[in-house]
């Protein structure tokens, strides 16, 4: 059976592979903004009777996820104009076909969980569990900290997504409290890859292993 | 009454980061007493919060937010005197910062509802960066992306695990607030296999923020490289606020009756974490991180002795309560010896008998303190671990964590004899007189955990059974 919110979601397990594939910052930051958008539309598609806290709630996490947090780390590149590319530690043919085993085992997994209340959409466990750890392999094989933080963005709107999935007891409050603290949590790291810029001339993460043992 | 005590620091806070430094500092040590008032009440009247969904007054986090308030309010004299003695650029924003994090700190203590308490742990998380951050140094700034970075993504783990808690109720058909002391009354309910993932997510996550290791890579540097005030702060309680997350969900665990899982895997963590720090204390070069590497050994301790349960989770309260008052005091001492000799490093030390001999009252006192001899209280915490895990049978983990202790305590015994006793640089002169603020308030942290050794008041033992009944604990 073909749900409506599947199409959207296809779309956003196809923009892992672009994001894994991504030499350059930009292309990567876009990526990043259509995932925020698409998670936080995902519950106004799931939901069987829609409150206006619910649409207002999306909406807000729309506005952050998908335009705020984006649009200022863009900023911050603009900013640093610095060379713009991920320094991959692996490459991006590895990192393609990694995607690729990852989007597999992903849907592999989510048929074996076996979560009963996701009745819904056939697509929303694999995406969950493919950009949650899409966002930890980029935070872990790029060299580059924009495109960590980024990683760490795909990571969080891929917890998001498995919490939509089933958190019908936790309140808008309580979310919103949570998106806060991610939205402060990415500008406390833009103020740090302004200065980084500074004292390091640079932003890649090689700069940054003075401190051992 | 309960949500005040998390507002009043918060909004101090934000005054302060618009005041001009001179009387930053006054509100500073004035947030410290109006907090240290309010804890107090709290714990004698033990009032039920406006919205007991997301807040309430337990006795572990009451445990918790009468050590951080008491260590504040010292932290907070000590500083007084520190900044006039030290050159902080923007000290507006350090002190502003500081309350910030004292008021996340007591989210954490007083949130009962499972995501405020993710919420407030990664709030204390980005209150305390700019603290790191201060001296706007390389090193300083790697050590801040380190902490900001390896912790957002760690407790972004613990947000899964907390999520997965969900999942474990919505498969167990229970329908109750999403609070910890709700979940512990129907854990048995729960679908056992998503509580153990949660458990685990959990554990990795809050973990890291407590320095476990494998998870602690970002702690030695953070702690070193923040100014003493504030690595006291961290050191001495942001950890403890780490583990009432881990403690609280063991709690679930527990009731669960899936102790035993939970147990084991805190005894492991705990036994790595005890390892790692022996390995880097004995070829350690620099005095802070010296301490922050005992930070990790320490809280290895107190999740080893969780894990134990019964007498090891009385001993591991214990651990926390002590590691918390002599800890902090020592990271206060090593602000006091890096202003004497402008240096972190232990060879650039030494003959702190004739040069600052207040100060090593505090040095040697804390040393001896924090590697557990008798008259302090750490002493009794290790004591009671070791002797619950041999009545429980755990004879080889018990071995392993007595001689690790050895070995941790030769080393640091080592370097604190360098730091004491070895001939300094017959050129150095020492710029720093020793006044009362910056001796007293170590003073007071030590004679505390002194005093709690050898009397300890019937309110806080009762406190203490009351937090760790669920894990079997008392004597």
């Amino acid at each position: 059976m073909i749900y409506s919110v599947d199409t959207i979601l296809s779309l956003v397990l196809l923009s892992v592979l672009f994001s894994f594939g991504s030499s350059r910052l930009p292309g990567l930051i876009k990526v990043i903004a259509f995932q925020g958008i698409v998670v936080s539309l995902v519950p106004l598609f799931i939901e069987h009777d829609l409150t206006t806290g619910t649409i207002l709630f999306s909406l807000v996490t729309m506005v952050i996820r998908g335009i705020v947090i984006p649009l200022s780390i863009h900023l911050v590149i603009k900013k640093v104009s610095i060379n713009r590319g991920v320094e991959p530690i692996i490459g991006f043919h590895a990192s393609l076909f990694a995607g690729l085993i990852l989007i597999v085992a992903a849907a592999f997994v989510s048929h074996r969980l076996n979560i009963p209340s996701v009745s819904t959409s056939a697509l929303l466990t694999p995406t969950a569990i493919t950009i949650l750890v899409a966002g930890m392999f980029i935070l872990m094989t790029r060299r580059n900290a924009i495109a960590m933080v980024l990683g760490y963005m795909m990571m969080e709107n891929g917890i998001y997504l498995v919490g939509t999935t089933f958190s019908t007891h936790a309140h808008h409050i309580v979310e919103f409290g949570i998106l806060l603290d991610v939205l402060a949590g990415v500008m406390i790291m833009a103020i740090m890859l302004r200065d980084m810029k500074q004292k390091f001339d640079g932003v890649d993460t090689v700069h940054l292993r003075n401190l051992k043992e | 009454m309960v949500e005040f005590v998390i507002l009043a620091p918060f909004l101090l806070g934000i005054i302060a980061f618009f005041l001009p430094k001179e009387s930053g500092r006054t509100i500073l040590v004035v947030t410290g007493s109006i907090h240290l008032l309010f804890s107090v009440t709290l714990w004698v009247r033990r009032p039920v919060s406006f919205l007991p969904e997301y807040f309430s007054v337990t006795p572990e986090g009451l445990l918790s937010l009468l050590v951080i308030s008491f260590l504040f309010f010292l932290v907070a004299i000590y500083t007084t005197a520190y900044l006039k003695e030290t050159k902080i650029q923007s000290e507006n924003i350090f002190i502003g910062s500081m309350i910030l994090f004292l008021s996340t700190m007591t989210m954490v203590t007083l949130s009962d509802h499972i995501m405020v308490m993710w919420i407030a742990i990664e709030a204390t998380t980005l209150a305390s960066a700019p603290l790191i951050y201060t001296h706007r140094s390389k090193a300083s700034l790697e050590a801040t992306w380190k902490y900001v970075l390896i912790c957002s993504v760690g407790i972004a783990m613990a947000l899964l695990g907390s999520v997965f808690l969900v999942l474990a109720m919505d498969l167990g058909n229970i329908d109750v607030p999403l609070s910890f002391s709700a979940l512990s009354q129907v854990a048995k309910q729960l679908d056992p296999i998503w509580l153990k993932a949660a458990f685990i997510l959990i554990l990795v996550g809050y973990g890291t923020k407590m320095g476990l290791a494998p998870m602690h890579t970002w702690l030695p540097d953070a702690h070193s490289e923040a100014p003493s005030p504030a690595s006291a702060l961290l050191s001495g309680v942001l950890l403890n606020c780490a583990y009432l997350g881990i403690f609280k969900t063991n709690k679930i665990m527990i009731a669960a009756g899936l102790g035993d899982f939970s147990g084991t895997i805190l005894i492991i963590f705990g036994l790595m974490s005890i390892l790692a720090a022996a390995t880097f204390i004995i070829k350690q070069t620099e005095y802070k991180r010296l301490l922050a590497y005992s930070s990790i050994e320490n809280m290895g301790i107190i999740a080893f002795g969780t894990g134990i349960g019964g007498l090891g989770a009385y001993g591991a309260i214990l651990c926390l309560i002590h590691h918390s008052l002599i800890k902090s005091s020592l990271f206060l001492t090593s602000g006091n010896i890096l202003l004497g000799y402008g240096s972190g490093l232990i060879d650039k030390t030494g003959n702190l008998v004739k040069l600052m001999p207040k100060t090593l009252i505090a040095f040697f006192a804390g040393f001896a303190g924090i590697s557990g001899f008798p008259p302090f209280g750490i002493f009794i915490g290790e004591m009671f671990i070791i002797i619950g895990a041999f009545r429980t049978g755990h004879y080889v983990v018990a071995t392993v964590f007595i001689i690790s202790l050895c070995v941790i305590f030769a080393g640091f015994a080592n370097q604190a004899m360098k730091i004491t006793f070895s001939d300094a640089d017959k050129h150095l002169s020492i710029k720093f007189t020793e006044k009362a603020s910056m001796i007293w308030p170590q003073y007071i942290l030590l004679i505390t955990s002194l005093i709690l050794c050898l009397w300890m008041p019937e309110t806080l033992y009762k406190t203490i059974i009351d937090a760790v009944a669920v894990i079997g604990g008392g004597l």
